[in-house]
């Protein structure tokens, strides 16, 4: 059965192409919005010093052309948006958002990391073989792609949906409404909701019915007869999480608008029909579309390379097995963040660090703390101050930097303390530990005192 | 899909009716002269912004006003007869200023901001070479950044205690018209004056208003500005300016010619004292000049906040600041021999300041759910 999915069903392109064009509309405002809030300048070329995902710390910053790269990003996304050399467009798109992603770890966010999977995914799907400006200059455009293709983009979806809600299965959240408690009883200023959030069952309230969307929402997707209500279900949830939480900025309409590629096809056609009719007054060309919309009888169908599947196939197994490589640590994966990245751990926690730094000379043991503004901007001294492999990573910065000062024989020592989901703040790294010694890898860090709590749950 | 939709709503239902029944618990409320018999479910934040305003940062200002034309009297009269009694009526008077400035320093927010009005007032060490140089050329402009290490309290310690060896040359000086420090000093007093004034009137005016107004939880709020002034102020003014700077945290050696009121030598504790007194002053609601009356304040707030937990983080935070009160008492009345001699207690010092900064920075910061800056970029 399995294999006749795979060789033999076959879906109308229509859901890839509006998906294809609504993802590169949401693009397109995501980056203007990151350009003209000034995160350009203030997250990439600002800080002197950027913090490196582990084995990437050949990716380095562009000052200036920085501008360049998002630039391009741009002209890339109204190429995927048009159809217009769609196949380079979406790989340059992909290539460029990922490098500047990895310009700095300070800035990784769930959903920058959704986009660059997303995009991967369009690098190898014929999201332009059909509706696009591609297809009106080849002349050429198709009626049937595999399902796997549209379904594969689907899997994806609820693979974050899925992740995201059993991440919330833990007893901070469903126990001691946690960290909901805490930001929403903040939000007393919202208009008409603002009295209530500050009760405790509205905070154990937004916590189930948070984890419970977040489980169930994928198959009430996935299910036909319950499709259309579930949609609903995810417009109003998303706005509500926006209205809570401007801060997650693109995240809820990106959510939004991926969650179309759910409803039926003939939805999805009238979509395009709409823009198709639109586009016409434009220009007599798109008229060609109208052709290739009402056919379905013609049965022009894609045939993939023939690597794309396994590809896929593999990209898949690794989504689904990545965010419990927590499982093979020791510890409170909250509190040490071994294996928290992506792994769709969205909004589930609340952690507040302050760390500073202390440079002894082994040798006459003299010592001083840095001042962490010297070095960092406040937005990286407070993603560092609660994620140790900012912190390991920031004291061979220091190491290296006081040498270069003609300081010898350094040892750097981390003064650390962490409040996690409104526990009392703890001390987070052994202060005895010279963190100049430690190497950065995949090990577990020792050099993390355990927190002195337990958070039970997946 | 209706079935579980219904599993659902009763789910949630079954939750909501457990929470509703834990959350009735009822404390004792203290009293604390305003009317907040709500305080269970109810803050008013509009009070606390009010009572801050009316009953501490205006009137601590006005005091401070008050004492600061009495020190220009006191300056005209020692500079006009410079003798060892209005020497030391000036001296007297330069204390009690400078006592009450530590009530006003840490609130940097509207006009006080906007002029540097701390950094013009209270950045220590001075500049001594500029402040000579000001003065033997008596060609300088005051409202100039490179000036502001040669105005305020810090210029008036090196004019009052640092010119000379001793009394006596410190009158010498001041008696001969022609060497300018008369005037340097009276220059001085009328820039702190003037300063003041724009703060004063400034409060006084229609800001007072459009700040006790300001009562949401955005960037640019009163309390949010407010809270951020305060932490910022416990960490740098009064955590490292006074402490742990001289002490040498930073350097990897001890300053002792970095104290607040290096040439005064004996002050450098009482004004940190102060500056304690102040800051437990304003995080309990205490009124400016009346300990005994009291409004809604930060431990209010956070009391409000942590109303269903019994180890209340204000009670933490108190007594760290009395431990860190208790250490400051300990230490000798003159930073500088303290750090001379025993720099060991100075750093004790500081690490008991220290805690109260964790316990400000973190768990405060993180239970009234306030960015520490203003850094803004997306979060999830």
């Amino acid at each position: 059965m399995l294999k006749s999915y795979l060789t033999k069903s076959k879906v109308h392109p229509a859901p890839l192409a509006v998906f294809r064009i609504v993802f590169g509309l949401l693009m397109l405002v995501a980056l203007i919005r990151f350009w003209t809030n000034g995160w350009i300048y203030s997250l990439y070329i600002e800080p002197d010093f950027h913090f490196k995902y582990y084995g990437f710390s050949w990716v380095k910053g562009l000052g200036n052309y920085t501008y360049l790269l998002y630039s391009s990003c741009i002209i890339a996304v109204v190429g995927i948006i048009l159809g217009y050399r769609y196949r380079l467009s979406i790989i340059l798109f992909f290539l460029l958002i990922t490098y500047s992603e990895l310009i700095d770890k300070t800035t990784y966010l769930n959903h920058y990391y959704f986009t660059s999977c997303i995009a991967f995914l369009l690098c190898f799907l014929p999201a332009a073989h059909y509706f696009s400006i591609d297809a009106i200059q080849k002349e050429k455009s198709i009626d049937a792609i595999p399902s796997w293709m549209v379904d594969g983009i689907k899997l994806f979806l609820c693979i974050v949906y899925f992740y995201a809600g059993l991440a919330k299965i833990n007893s901070d959240w469903l126990l001691e409404a946690q960290p909901l408690s805490l930001w929403l009883t903040s939000k007393y200023d919202i208009p008409l909701i603002g009295e209530i959030l500050k009760y405790r069952w509205v905070h154990y309230a937004a916590s189930w019915s948070g984890m419970l969307y977040d489980v169930f929402i994928p198959f009430f997707l996935l299910y036909p007869k319950t499709r259309s209500i579930a949609f609903v279900f995810v417009i109003l949830f998303h706005i509500m999480t926006k209205i809570f939480f401007p801060s997650i900025g693109m995240f809820p309409y990106i959510m939004i608008f991926g969650a179309t590629i759910f409803l039926d096809v003939q939805w999805h056609k009238n979509q395009l029909e709409f823009l198709r009719k639109f586009a016409a007054k434009f220009s007599q060309k798109f008229n060609f579309l109208k052709l290739k919309l009402t056919t379905s009888k013609a049965n022009v169908s894609f045939k993939p390379k023939q690597y794309i599947l396994p590809l896929f196939i593999s990209f898949f197994i690794i989504q689904i097995f990545l965010p419990f490589r927590y499982l093979t640590y020791p510890g409170e994966l909250f509190w040490n963040e071994q294996g928290y990245r992506f792994s769709w751990r969205v909004m589930l926690m609340e952690k507040k660090g302050y760390t500073t730094f202390k440079i002894k000379d082994s040798i006459n043991q003299k010592t001083f703390y840095v001042d962490n503004a010297d070095f960092l901007t406040p937005f990286q001294e407070r993603q560092m101050s609660f994620q140790p492999d900012f912190i390991l990573e920031y004291a061979h910065y220091l190491a290296n930097h006081f040498e270069k000062q003609g300081h010898q024989n350094i040892q750097v020592f981390a003064d650390s303390f962490v409040a996690l989901n409104g526990r009392p703040s703890e001390r987070f790294i052994d202060p005895s530990t010279d963190l100049n010694q430690e190497i950065e890898s995949f090990k577990h860090k020792k050099w993390v005192l355990p927190l002195k709590d337990e958070i039970h749950g997946l | 899909m209706k079935n579980l939709i219904s599993i659902k709503v009763i789910l949630l239902s079954l939750i909501l009716l457990n929470c509703t029944s834990d959350s009735d618990t009822n404390d004792v409320i203290e009293e604390t002269g305003l009317n907040i018999e709500e305080q269970q479910t109810e803050f008013d934040r509009l009070s606390m912004l009010t009572f801050w305003a009316d009953n501490i940062i205006i009137p601590s200002i006005n005091s401070f006003y008050v004492e600061l034309n009495s020190l220009n009297e006191y300056a005209s009269s020692f500079t006009s007869n410079p003798n060892p009694s209005t020497l030391t009526q000036l001296r007297d008077q330069w204390l009690t200023t400078y006592k009450k400035w530590q009530h006003i320093e840490m609130f940097d927010i509207g006009v006080a901001e906007e002029i540097y009005f701390k950094n013009r007032m209270n950045i220590f060490p001075a500049n001594v070479e500029k402040i000579e140089n000001n003065i033997s050329n008596f060609d300088f402009n005051l409202d100039d950044s490179v000036n502001f290490a040669s105005q305020g309290f810090t210029a008036f310690d090196y004019l009052l205690f640092g010119i000379a060896q001793d009394d006596d040359e410190i009158i010498a000086k001041y008696s001969d018209s022609s060497q300018n420090y008369d005037s340097y000093m009276l220059a001085i007093t009328s820039k702190m004056i003037e300063l003041t004034i724009s703060v004063k009137s400034n409060w006084e005016g229609s800001y007072r208003d459009s700040f006790v107004e300001s009562t949401e939880n955005t960037a640019t709020s009163s309390i949010n500005i407010m809270l951020n002034d305060f932490v910022f102020y416990f960490e740098k003014g009064y955590r490292a300016n006074k402490f742990g700077i001289p002490a040498g945290v930073f350097s990897g050696g001890p300053l002792p010619d970095r104290i607040e009121a290096y040439n005064g030598e004996i002050y450098s504790q009482i004004l940190a004292l102060e500056a304690t007194t102040a800051i437990e002053n304003f995080f309990n609601g205490i009124a400016y000049g009346d300990p005994n009356k009291t409004g809604l304040s930060i431990k209010n707030y956070l009391d409000f906040i942590e109303s269903d937990v019994s180890d209340k983080l204000s009670a933490r935070i108190n007594n760290q600041l009395q431990a860190g009160k208790n250490k400051i008492n300990e230490l000798n009345t003159n930073f500088k021999i303290q750090i001379k001699e025993n720099n060991h207690e100075m750093l004790l010092t500081y690490d008991a300041i220290q805690s109260t900064v964790i316990l400000l920075k973190v768990d405060m910061l993180q239970k009234l759910n306030v960015s520490v800056d203003y850094a803004d970029a997306d979060g999830d």
